[in-house]
């Protein structure tokens, strides 16, 4: 499908910010978007859409790696937040996904007593994975693959844990397919599941969607995800 | 003044990119492009002839 001008600066800014992430989760410099927000360029007005659309995972090393984002950092999230909210009749996926960035700013937002701030409800239910075909719910919960963070459980998660021999035939198929992000983040969320069967090869699966996509950093992002995740043992 | 222009074009900014942001969120998912042989093999190389579900189907006889 074609991508018009406006598209295609957008998804690069967004790659731009994921390779910071995957960075990150490497072990190597923190994510750095600040920066560009001042800039007077003509992408520097990308930023902030291309944070939006990155989403909670924008902070992804942060949470896994229990540190704290700096100021910067956190202001331009908060800004994100604030400047693309979800309308109440956009897609889940859309609304979903600005919970998700919601619930990663409380966690770093202290509350005035210094207390971790909580989560709230999120607005938005999952009436619309319900009964869905594997193939569908795969591709939702790729597309919130940002959702996938151990011990953030929400009803999306436990759409999830419901299904891991679905999830773990979009996989599959996803691979078929070739449609990468797909796979990455069907695969990363199956590295929090219980109950995916053993010869899926999972670990190889995960190797061969990176050595095939992961020359796109997105892609790269919900692999790196799921190694990180994976050795720390983690769950859903 | 200076300031509510440059806030105005702000917005405008906002407001173009927001379609492209909400589209850019909720992805259809794109057409299939089934994996080729050299992939396949890439595929055995990793897996080392281990179990995978990813290899292609088992051919069935033909009816009649």
């Amino acid at each position: 499908m074609e991508q018009s001008g406006t598209t295609a600066l957008l998804q690069g800014a967004v790659q731009d910010l994921a390779s910071g992430v995957v960075s990150a989760l490497r072990g190597g410099d923190h994510v750095t978007v600040s920066g560009a927000i001042g800039e007077d360029t003509p992408t520097a007005n990308l930023v902030l859409p291309a944070v939006r659309v990155l989403g909670a995972d924008l902070l992804l090393p942060r949470v896994l790696f229990r540190s704290q984002p700096d100021l910067a950092e956190l202001a331009v999230f908060r800004k994100a937040v604030e400047s693309f909210p979800a309308r109440a009749d956009a897609a889940p996926a859309v609304r979903w996904s600005h919970w998700a960035m919601r619930r990663t700013l409380r966690r770093f937002e202290a509350a005035p007593d210094g207390a971790p701030g909580q989560d709230t409800a999120p607005d938005v239910d999952t009436d619309w994975l319900e009964g869905a075909g594997w193939q569908y719910l795969t591709h939702q919960l790729a597309v919130l693959a940002a959702l996938a963070v151990p011990g953030e459980a929400c009803a999306v998660t436990e759409v999830a844990r419901s299904r891991p021999v679905d999830v773990a035939r979009g996989f599959v198929r996803a691979v078929r397919r070739r449609d990468w992000q797909q796979a990455a983040g069907a695969g990363r969320w199956l590295t929090l599941l219980d109950g995916v069967p053993a010869e899926l090869g999972l670990e190889t699966g995960l190797d061969f969607v990176e050595l095939m996509g992961g020359g796109d950093p997105r892609v790269a992002l919900q692999i790196q995800a799921a190694r990180v995740m994976r050795a720390a043992g983690a769950v859903a | 003044m200076l300031v509510r222009s440059h806030d105005k074009t702000f917005e405008e900014v906002i407001e173009i990119q927001a379609a492209d942001v909400e589209a850019a969120l909720d992805p259809a998912e794109p057409d299939g492009v089934y994996r080729d042989s050299r992939e396949c093999a890439a595929l055995a190389v990793l897996e080392g002839g281990g179990k995978l579900l990813l290899s292609p189907p088992t051919p069935r006889p033909k009816k009649g």
